[in-house]
């Protein structure tokens, strides 16, 4: 995927390599780290876990990061929730990518296609039912979504004008109201509401609800992008051979999106993995006694000046890896840019 | 310049995405370097009084407290929890009350008289006592106030303190529509006629549930009344900024001349323990009871602090409440295994300075009270494995086989030690074969959730002391006439025909010993049948800012405020946070670390 310029581009940028590092480390980490730190990161250890005043233990041979609020090991925790923390950074970025590519791509290629005309009657039905079920009535909601097809059919046959009149709607300005109206949402406060929903959060509901929700953005840029590529040549001379819409989408288009949506991808990891912390860390995120980085966090918080490591030492993790995550984003899209030479 | 080309390609919420990361970073190196820098930090120093040595009282100035909970409601006939009782103490006044050394008084009542055989208490008014609203109170107000918080339609989770008033049953069940046992004798007085000797009737009578409610608060219990009473502080229109924090202001007309001394007070709840102690620091918080382990022992070993702390007495009891009527907690059994396989000396290390073991129903400080009280529960593997084998779920520990199949949700709220003895618990319990899943809810969820039929089998349960009598944990927290669908204080939903027969001849029992032996006998009964494993107790240790006069721990009540008055030199407050031992850049830091602006 990456030509041999883009390649020695990204060596020479010391910072992507030095990102590339920190990534590959945490990986390291997070497949290893569980593997290698002998102790069990759900066990306390009130024996050399703790002090005599009975407070957390500090680094030492038995535990080398010291200890947490109840005495289980640091490292242990630490190594868990840098698992925990890729997994749900990784795949709620290839949800969000996932989602993203395609709603942004599809409503990029047919932006200047001729749209659906919308009754106003069919507008009001649905503009209904989306209130309905913003106040949770789903029945009704899905009652009035139902009238509103019916009318739609009715209005289609009926000859009299003033029935079908209404405005005009193409696959990209449906697309592109639903991104306008997540948009306007601020991500966490979204992202909370759906965790606080939830009447219990695992780490799949958590990916889950970020990649759904974290794919805006995503389709917004990749629009943009298919529209400059649909008009180049070897997009048209595809339609005039007559190449189905699926193909030239899949080989002509998406190769030549992927360098944006790589880098992109590579930036969100950094923030799903600040996302999912910011959750466990108020509280809305997965549930004790599972090892993430920000409940680490929020345990350490209350005790940092007699404990300082519990609360420095995933502090210093998250920071490694948005750091990491962030140089390596920018690194790719500097070596992905063919301004570049 | 190619990166500023290259990051306009970004959308809104990419960059909204950095900048989210990019604060989320500032806050994580705060948190590092706050950390190191705060490191053995001291406190600042207290803040000293504009008056040392002049007692005088003064008026003025508003006290400013703080919790990291939240509460749920200022009706004193549907609130019983311990957040709400000190404000609800402020805003409606008993007709009797406890003085500072604890002992019952006269408050709206001049005086009262017992009638022969003590089943009748008469209570003559004080005459001029006024409500917030101007009103004066009369007997017909006491009356009305008392069947409107015993009416059948008001959640009370105290009515059962009250079933002994001769017709609470003819009234509870909607047969008369008045209750007899209270009876209006003069615009001044007012009777009560008990259906029999009552040894818990004037300390139930100076709880909250039954004070006297304005004429606006109706006959009968409604949603959303503004709260008004006649206590020495009033509630404004906008007081409570739900979930936030509640004002409350001088009622003038208070009975008792010249009180309270102070403007107002002001509770702000769901603030971080961290951040609280910072802001009593800085002059924010004025008096501080939720406190990290840490922190007890640093403002204790701090000696310019250490004058103005204390551990007020401790009053309470905690445990793990298991539903007796929900799978797997309607096996004996299990709950039996649950109570042994505890370790409660763990549980004590999470928070060692304040909080003691506890292995029965009643807390040391409640008289009754038996150090070596014969069945109690204790910390024992091999049984806990007995009662599992007994319950049909036999648990190997070696092999890690058998056990209960289906995992057990256990609910737990986000603040203090609830979330780490979870934890501990969960360790404890896997050594016999029982998981659980802790779910995390906010404080008013898991207290909505644990107090409703058939929706919690597993939570904590906690009680604090409203008077110091057995009866009142076992009653609340152990008797069937507690129960009720939605917001029962047995939250076990524990039944026994034999406790609730001791706990109704205890009641009526005046004889000190006897009563004694009967609830030793429920106190075995109910450890023996574990509906709560008993874990641990907890008290306060409060502090307060030298300018916070008359501020002192209560027998019984807590965050007694009505004596208190405030001698801080005004400008200090007008400026603002002074300046302490702590740079401004730690002290930033601090804050941050305090996370206030993100919790």
């Amino acid at each position: 995927m990456f030509d041999p310029r883009a390649r020695a581009r990204f060596r020479r940028n010391r910072a992507a390599v030095l990102g590339a590092g920190i990534v590959v480390f945490l990986a390291l980490f997070a497949l290893l780290g569980p593997l290698l730190v002998g102790s069990d990161p759900y066990t306390s250890d009130f024996v050399s876990g703790a002090t005599p005043a009975q407070n957390p233990a500090g680094p030492s041979a038995a535990h080398w990061l010291g200890t947490d609020r109840i005495f289980r090991d640091e490292l242990a925790r630490l190594a868990h929730g840098a698992r925990l923390s890729l997994v749900i950074g990784v795949a709620a970025t290839v949800i969000a990518s996932t989602v993203g590519a395609f709603v942004g791509i599809v409503a990029g290629y047919y932006e200047d296609t001729p749209g659906i005309r919308v009754p106003w009657a069919v507008v009001a039905c649905a503009c209904g039912a989306a209130a309905l079920a913003v106040f949770g009535r789903g029945a009704p909601a899905l009652g009035v979504l139902a009238g509103g097809a019916l009318l739609w059919l009715f209005s289609a046959r009926s000859a009299r004008t003033a029935l079908r009149s209404g405005p005009e709607v193409t696959a990209d300005t449906a697309l592109m109201r639903v991104v306008d109206v997540g948009l306007s949402f601020p991500f966490l406060l979204l992202v909370m509401a759906v965790g606080a929903a939830l009447d219990r959060t695992t780490t799949t509901s958590i990916f889950v609800t970020l990649g759904l929700t974290g794919w805006l953005g995503t389709a917004r840029i990749l629009r943009a992008k298919t529209m400059q590529i649909k008009k180049h040549d070897y997009v048209l001379a595809a339609r005039a051979l007559g190449q189905s819409t699926l193909a030239i989408l899949t080989r002509h288009v998406l190769p030549n999106v992927a360098g944006p949506l790589i880098v992109i991808a590579t930036l969100s990891v950094a923030q799903m993995i600040v996302a999912e912390s910011v959750l466990s860390y108020l509280g809305v995120g997965i549930s004790p006694p599972t090892a993430t980085w920000g409940h680490m966090l929020f345990e350490g918080q209350d005790i940092y000046q007699t404990a300082p490591w519990i609360l420095a030492c995933p502090a210093v993790a998250i920071l490694l890896a948005v750091f990491g995550f962030n140089l390596l984003g920018e690194g790719l899209r500097d070596a992905l840019d063919p301004r570049e030479d | 310049m190619r990166s500023t080309r290259a990051r306009t390609e970004l959308g809104p919420r990419t960059r909204r995405g950095e900048r989210l990361t990019c604060l989320f970073s500032v806050f994580l190196f705060s948190i590092f370097f706050g950390a190191l820098t705060g490191c053995g930090g001291g406190l600042d120093a207290p803040l000293p009084r504009a008056h040392d040595g002049d007692e005088t009282p003064r008026r003025g100035g508003t006290l400013h407290l703080a919790s990291f909970g939240d509460i749920r409601g200022l009706d004193p006939a549907i609130t019983s929890d311990g957040l709400a009782t000190p404000v609800l103490s402020l805003l409606f006044a008993g007709l009797v009350e406890y003085d500072d050394a604890g002992k019952l008084v006269p408050a709206l009542a001049e005086r009262w008289e017992v009638g022969e055989g003590g089943t009748e208490y008469r209570f003559t008014l004080r005459e001029g006592v006024r409500f917030h609203d101007g009103d004066e109170l009369t007997a017909e107000d006491v009356k009305r106030s008392v069947e409107r918080a015993l009416s059948p339609s008001t959640p009370n989770p105290n009515a059962s303190f009250y079933e002994k008033i001769a017709g609470y049953e003819n009234y509870t069940e909607k047969k008369l529509p008045h209750l007899d046992g209270v009876r209006v004798l003069g615009r001044y007085v007012v009777a009560f006629t008990l259906a029999e000797p009552d040894a818990t009737f004037l300390p139930a009578l100076a709880l909250t549930s039954l004070r006297p409610v304005c004429k606006s608060g109706g006959e009968r219990f409604t949603d959303g009344w503004h709260p008004c009473g006649a206590g020495p502080f009033k509630l404004l229109p906008g007081g409570w900024e739900h979930g936030r924090s509640v004002t409350v202001v001088r009622h003038e007309g208070y009975f008792r001349p010249g009180r309270p001394y102070l403007d107002a007070v002001t509770w702000t709840y769901g603030m971080g323990i961290v951040t609280q102690r910072f802001k009593l620091e800085s002059g924010e918080v004025d008096a501080l009871q939720d406190f990290s382990q840490a922190d007890i022992v640093r403002f204790q070993s701090d000696p310019r602090w250490k004058p103005f702390g204390t551990f007020a007495p401790e009053r309470t009891v905690y445990g793990q409440a298991m539903n007796v009527e929900m799978a797997p907690f309607d096996n004996v059994e299990i709950r039996r295994a649950v109570a042994a396989a505890i370790d409660r000396d763990h549980f004590r290390m999470v928070s060692p300075a304040r909080t003691r073991t506890a292995y029965q129903v009643l807390p040391p400080s409640v008289p009754g009270y038996r150090e070596d009280l014969p069945g109690r529960q204790r910390y024992d593997v091999a049984a806990a494995l007995e009662h599992m084998r007994r319950a049909g779920y036999p648990y190997d520990p070696a092999t890690g086989r058998g056990g209960y199949p289906n995992v057990i949700p256990y609910y737990a709220y986000k603040a203090g030690m609830t979330e780490y003895t979870a934890q501990l618990m969960k360790q404890d319990l896997a050594k016999i074969g029982l998981q659980i899943e802790i779910r995390i809810l906010s404080f008013p969820t898991w207290s909505a959730l644990t107090r409703r039929r058939g929706k919690a089998a597993f939570s904590e349960g906690s009680w604090q002391m409203d008077f110091p009598d057995a009866s009142d944990f076992f009653e609340p927290l152990f008797s069937g006439k507690a129960i009720n669908d939605e917001d029962t204080s047995n939250n076990a939903f524990y039944k026994n025909a034999r406790v609730d027969a001791l706990l109704a001849n205890a009641h009526r029992e005046l004889d000190p010993k006897a009563r004694a032996a009967m609830y030793d006998e429920a106190n075995t009964i109910v450890c023996d049948e574990a509906p709560w494993a008993f874990t641990h107790g907890v008290r306060w240790y409060v502090v307060w800012q030298p300018y916070v006069r008359g501020y002192k721990t209560h027998p019984i009540l807590n965050q007694h405020v009505v004596d208190v008055w405030l001698d801080r030199e005004s400008e200090r407050r007008a400026a603002g946070a002074p300046g302490g031992a702590r740079s401004g850049l730690g002290r930033a830091l601090g804050s941050l670390i305090g996370a206030g602006a993100w919790r």
